[in-house]
This record gives C-alpha cells, sequence and structure tokens, in this order.
C-alpha cells in the first residue's frame, strides 16, 4: 500500500491585493509525496513565497480550495483547509510545532536566548526533554564553540546553521526553508546547502525548499516545481503543480 | 509549555535590563509615594487613634448636674456591658479634707472616690487605694505637702454645729502619688467609705468606725449625686451616653475628640484614594501604553514562537508574565524605599511621639493588600498588548529582511 502523501492539494488559490494590481496563485494539483525533497524555483515575485507560505501552515488560502490536506506520517490527516476557514489557529500552531520545521532566509533566531537555547526552543515548546540532539546537531553543523553564546556573535553564515539544527532538532517529518542560503556568499551557501540535505537526507525529512538559485538545485537534485506565470486584466496568475 | 513561556519571558525580560530597570522604577515611583502617604494615614490615625484609646479621660462620661442614685441604680449601671468602671460620688460640697504632713502647711484637697479597677489610676500605674486609710495623691498635692509614696498624712475634717467649730482627723498612708498627667489639681483619691464618713460627719452624724462624734445617721437608704464612670472602650462611649440620656441624665464625653479622630481618619482616607485613583490612572495608562510598545517592539520575536507552535494562551501569557517580573521587581523596590522613607519620617518626628509610635507605619497585611493591587494592576494593563500579542500571525516574522 502506498502511504498517503504529506500534502495534496486540489484547486487551492490564494489571492493577494496589493495596490493596484492583484496577484493569485492557483495550484491545481499538488501531492508531495513522504521523504520527498521539493524545490519552489523562479525569480522573485513569481509566487513561489506565497506557496511556501501556504505549505508551511504561516498562511490561509482563499475559501473554496477543492482539497487542502496534510497528513504527516503517522497522524490522522488534518483538512486545512477547513481548519483555516474556521479559525483554530492554535491547532494550525499546534501542527507548525510538531510537524515542521522551518528554515528562515535570515535565521530567524532569539535574541535573548543563547545559540543552544534557539536550538532547543521548538523542543522547549513541545515540553519534550533534551536528548541530546541539541549537541549532536550543533557537532555536525560545527557549532559546539558557539553554544553559550548570543546569536548576535555569530557570522551569518553560523546563524542560518543554528537555524537548520532548530529545524531539525525535534525530529519533525517535514522541513520548509525559504531561501535558506540567499543571504550567503556562493561558497558558504554551497556548504550549508549540502549539509542541511545531508542531515535531512539521513532523517527521511519531507522537504519544501524555496530558492532562486537553480544551479544549486541542480546540483543537489531536487525535485521542480514547475511555476507559469500569466498575466490577466486585473493582475499575475501563478500557477504551480502538475495538470491544468 | 507554560515554564517554557515563563523562561522565555525571563530571557527576554533579562535581555534588554535597562528597558526592564525602567518599567520597575516607574512602577516604584507610583507606587512608593503612595505607600508612604498611607503610611502616614495609618500611622497618624492609629496613633491618635491608641493615645485616645490610652487615655482613660476619653472614655470618662461626667454627669452635668447632680441627681439621685441609690445602690440599685449602680448596681444596674454595673452590670451593663458597655461599662469598665462606676463609683459613686458624695456631695461635692462635703468631698474636701485638709492634709498636714507631720510639718508644714495644711493643703485642702479634692476627695475622689475611688476603687480596685480605677482606670485612671491603671493608666498610671497606680495602684487604687483598697483598705480604709490608704490613700493616693495628686502630684500637686503631694509636692506641697513634701509627701512622697509611703509616708504618714493627717487628715482633717471641719464641721459648724450650733455656731461651733468641730474638727476631726483621721491618719492616713500615702500608698502613691499619681503623675499630673493624670490629674493636675490637689486631690486625694481615697476609699468611697472615707467619703461618706466626711459626708456624715458634715451633716453633723457620727461616724463611729473612725470615733468621730455626733448624731446618729438616720434609717433609710443612701442616695448619691453624682458618680465616676468610664466606658469599656472608645466605641461603648457613644450607646453608654444615649443610655444615660435615655434616663433622663445629661452627660459630658470626649465625643469630640473621637469624632475629630474618626473623621481626619476619613479624610485623609478621602485624599489617600483621591491621589492613589489619579497615580493607580495614570500608570495604568502608561503601562498599558508600555506595553503595547513592547510587543510591536518584539513582534518579529513573538511571530516567530508563533510559527513554532505557541498557542495563543502563550502568546498571551508572554507579555503578562513579564508583567509580573515588572510587578514583583517593582514592588520590592516600593517597599525598599518606603521603608527608607519611613525611617527618616519616624526619625524626624521621634520627639513628638511616644513609644511604641509611629507616624509612618504599615502593617503586613497592608503590604500584601499593596502587592495583591500592584500584581492586579500590571496585569491589567499588560492585557492591552497580550491581547495584542494573541492577534500576531506567523507569517510576519518568517520573511522579515
Amino acid at each position: 500500500m502506498l502511504a498517503a502523501p504529506v500534502y495534496r492539494l486540489r484547486e487551492v488559490t490564494k489571492t493577494r491585493a496589493g495596490g493596484s494590481a492583484r496577484f493569485r496563485l492557483r495550484v491545481p494539483r499538488l501531492e508531495i509525496a513522504r521523504g520527498e525533497r521539493v524545490a519552489l524555483v523562479g525569480p522573485s515575485g513569481c509566487g513561489k513565497s506565497t506557496l511556501l507560505d501556504l505549505l508551511a501552515l504561516v498562511s490561509a488560502p482563499d475559501a473554496g480550495a477543492a482539497e487542502f490536506a496534510f497528513q504527516p506520517p503517522q497522524t490522522p490527516p488534518a483538512n486545512l483547509a477547513a481548519l483555516w476557514q474556521l479559525g483554530r489557529a492554535d491547532t494550525l500552531a499546534a501542527l507548525r510545532g510538531r510537524h515542521l520545521g522551518y528554515v528562515l532566509q535570515t535565521g530567524g533566531l532569539l535574541g535573548f536566548l543563547s545559540v543552544r537555547d534557539n536550538i532547543g526552543l521548538p523542543r522547549a515548546l513541545l515540553g519534550l526533554p533534551d536528548d541530546g540532539s541539541v549537541a549532536a546537531l550543533a557537532g555536525r553543523l560545527g557549532l559546539e564553540r558557539h553554544l553559550e553564546q548570543p546569536p548576535a556573535a555569530l557570522s551569518v553564515g553560523e546563524r542560518q546553521r543554528v537555524a537548520i539544527a532548530r529545524a531539525l532538532v525535534h525530529a519533525p517529518s517535514i522541513v520548509v526553508a525559504d531561501e535558506p542560503t540567499a543571504s550567503l556568499d556562493p561558497v558558504t551557501a554551497d556548504t550549508v546547502m549540502r549539509l542541511f540535505l545531508e542531515l535531512a537526507a539521513e532523517r527521511s525529512v519531507t522537504l519544501v525548499l524555496a530558492s532562486h538559485d537553480l544551479a544549486l538545485i541542480e546540483r543537489c537534485g531536487l525535485r521542480r516545481l514547475p511555476v507559469r506565470v500569466t498575466r490577466e486584466a486585473d493582475g499575475v496568475l501563478a500557477s504551480f503543480g502538475e495538470g491544468e | 509549555m507554560r515554564t517554557t513561556v515563563l523562561r522565555l519571558a525571563w530571557a527576554d525580560y533579562r535581555g534588554e535590563a535597562r528597558l526592564s530597570a525602567c518599567a520597575v522604577l516607574g512602577l516604584a515611583a507610583v507606587l512608593a509615594p503612595l505607600l508612604v502617604l498611607f503610611g502616614l494615614r495609618f500611622g497618624l490615625v492609629a496613633t491618635l487613634t491608641e493615645r485616645l484609646l490610652e487615655d482613660p479621660r476619653t472614655r470618662e462620661l461626667i454627669p452635668i448636674g447632680s441627681g439621685r442614685y441609690d445602690a440599685a441604680w449602680f448596681e444596674a449601671l454595673r452590670a451593663r456591658p458597655e461599662v469598665a468602671f462606676v463609683v459613686p460620688r458624695t456631695r461635692q460640697i462635703a468631698a474636701t479634707a485638709d492634709l498636714r504632713a507631720a510639718s508644714g502647711p495644711a493643703v485642702t484637697v479634692e476627695l475622689l472616690p475611688s476603687a480596685p479597677g480605677d482606670p485612671l489610676l491603671a493608666r498610671y500605674g497606680v495602684t487604687p487605694p483598697a483598705a480604709a486609710q490608704e490613700v493616693v495623691l495628686s502630684r500637686t498635692a503631694a509636692d506641697k505637702l513634701g509627701l512622697a509614696a509611703g509616708a504618714e498624712v493627717d487628715a482633717a475634717v471641719g464641721r459648724s454645729r450650733a455656731g461651733r467649730e468641730e474638727i476631726v482627723r483621721t491618719r492616713l498612708r500615702l500608698t502613691a502619688v499619681l503623675p499630673l498627667e493624670g490629674f493636675d489639681r490637689d486631690a486625694a483619691f481615697v476609699p468611697l467609705d472615707l467619703l461618706l464618713a466626711a459626708e456624715d460627719y458634715r451633716d453633723g452624724h457620727a461616724v463611729p468606725t473612725l470615733g468621730w462624734p455626733g448624731s446618729e445617721r438616720p434609717a433609710g437608704e443612701r442616695v448619691y449625686p453624682g458618680f465616676r464612670l468610664y466606658a469599656r472602650d472608645l466605641d461603648a462611649v457613644e450607646p453608654l451616653r444615649a443610655h444615660l440620656v435615655g434616663l433622663g441624665l445629661e452627660v459630658l464625653t470626649q465625643a469630640e475628640a473621637i469624632a475629630n479622630v474618626r473623621a481626619l481618619s476619613r479624610n485623609l482616607g478621602i485624599v489617600f484614594a483621591v491621589i492613589a485613583g489619579l497615580g493607580a490612572a495614570g500608570y495604568l495608562a502608561s503601562a498599558a501604553a508600555s506595553s503595547l510598545a513592547a510587543v510591536a517592539r518584539k513582534r518579529r520575536d513573538l511571530s516567530l514562537l508563533r510559527l513554532l507552535g505557541l498557542s495563543t494562551r502563550g502568546l498571551l501569557a508572554f507579555p503578562l508574565a513579564q508583567a509580573l517580573f515588572t510587578g514583583a521587581f517593582g514592588s520590592a523596590a516600593a517597599f525598599a524605599f518606603y521603608a527608607a522613607a519611613a525611617a527618616g519620617i519616624n526619625a524626624l518626628f521621634a520627639a513628638s511621639r511616644g513609644p511604641g509610635e509611629y507616624l509612618c507605619r504599615l502593617l503586613p497585611l497592608h503590604f500584601a493588600a499593596a502587592l495583591a493591587a500592584t500584581l492586579a494592576a500590571v496585569l491589567l494593563a499588560a492585557l492591552a498588548g497580550g491581547w495584542r500579542a494573541t492577534r500576531i500571525e506567523p507569517s510576519e516574522g518568517w520573511r522579515e529582511v
């Protein structure tokens, strides 16, 4: 029996009204299987961030989606469209905290916590004890020396590695990363990305990544999600995913 | 989860120690003066009240004019719960005696009836005269006679009968001297029996117990024209007065002094309430504003916590917990400032207060109430920021550069 996909989207749209022009994202059909590594690639403004927001459970789809199901392994499926519609912010927060890891473009670390506490934060919020994964991840990412320092004392590249450790520390089944290496120089970006993908692969994590660096994605062998941008009378329509 | 939020809130609170210190001092700056003000009100009123309570004269009810009260009447009065002490008086005109020490001039003194339990004497630690031959003198009388406790004194009572001046004497033992604060005229506190003897003798009757000659006292119940009466406490004065007025007596009380303290207490209470109200309203407004500002400043961090799965309750708890830190530290600082100010004020007025009296004073209960009210106020003010925090979307911090 085939495992159910982690994400299953049918006719999901998201409209952003900005100034005079309207931006509309349409996902006619999209499935992301367990353990799959998907890259949303395209120039800025193509809607990859909007789609990533939907998949990251941080922004609400338009009403009327045919299906927007989310099913992490070993859990019953969640109807995200309905949860957003009903305003179940705490249910969505619990799903995010339990099943998702996040790597933000600029680290997104808490300045008042040490590197150690930043990495351990998702576990602390879940009430999980430290099982050594903070130290283990810090070791893999070369952060041992920095554990007791505040994030401000670290370089941008190091901070991004802290963010990667934080995204994996609570063993989430899905990691969402938004341009995780955009703020790094090319050499560091390559190293960090490889480490990230390596750690994700070891943990069989489903990975959804947004990036404008096509070459890097190619090199790392991620599945690219095609996007087609068309101009409409009242704005822009971006279509992601297979089918029409 | 709950302790995690507390730990996070504390880490953030410590992280911005300077801003937190400002919040703590801001709270203490409002709270400390209020504590001092309340301490003054409480200390002043308590001291005045205690002085009133300690001064038996404020509990005394003095009948105006003379009446005719018999033993049964006094029995009934003594049985009333409001009464602490009552002793009958004889006619004023008969209640004098000429005292004379072994040497020196005679001094005419008022004779005042006393008995065990006399509050006026008890207040100054003087044992009332119990035996018939015992006397307690007022300070002025003792000084004029040049006598100290333990001395013997001669008491002379005179009468004129059939145009002839007659005089009798008895020897009394001076057991104690009442300080000037207790009584400022020449007086001798003696058992009622001696006053009755003096009255009988002046009326021309014999007093066999003392060997004083005269006609036999006619049979019939004795009536007294007046009394010395003390109420049990301040609150008993008014009902006792009302009772006596109901019996047709006119009495003098220190009602005015009592009412004055009560009015002072009430008026100071109103002044305090007004100032506290203004202070609290100002503090609530400024604390609510800074709570909103803090949440706006921490929007990115809170949104990040929201992204990582923090619940709505957790988001609300974050600013509330920080408000509690401010409330606790601010109260502690205010208590310290208050302690210093109160010590200074009490030292300043040390000369005009008695032992155990404090012009500025708060009870542990007051501190507890101040702490509770402060925590309630800071929480109330932080609800503004807390409510704002719960509206923060996880997407806000997600992509901020």
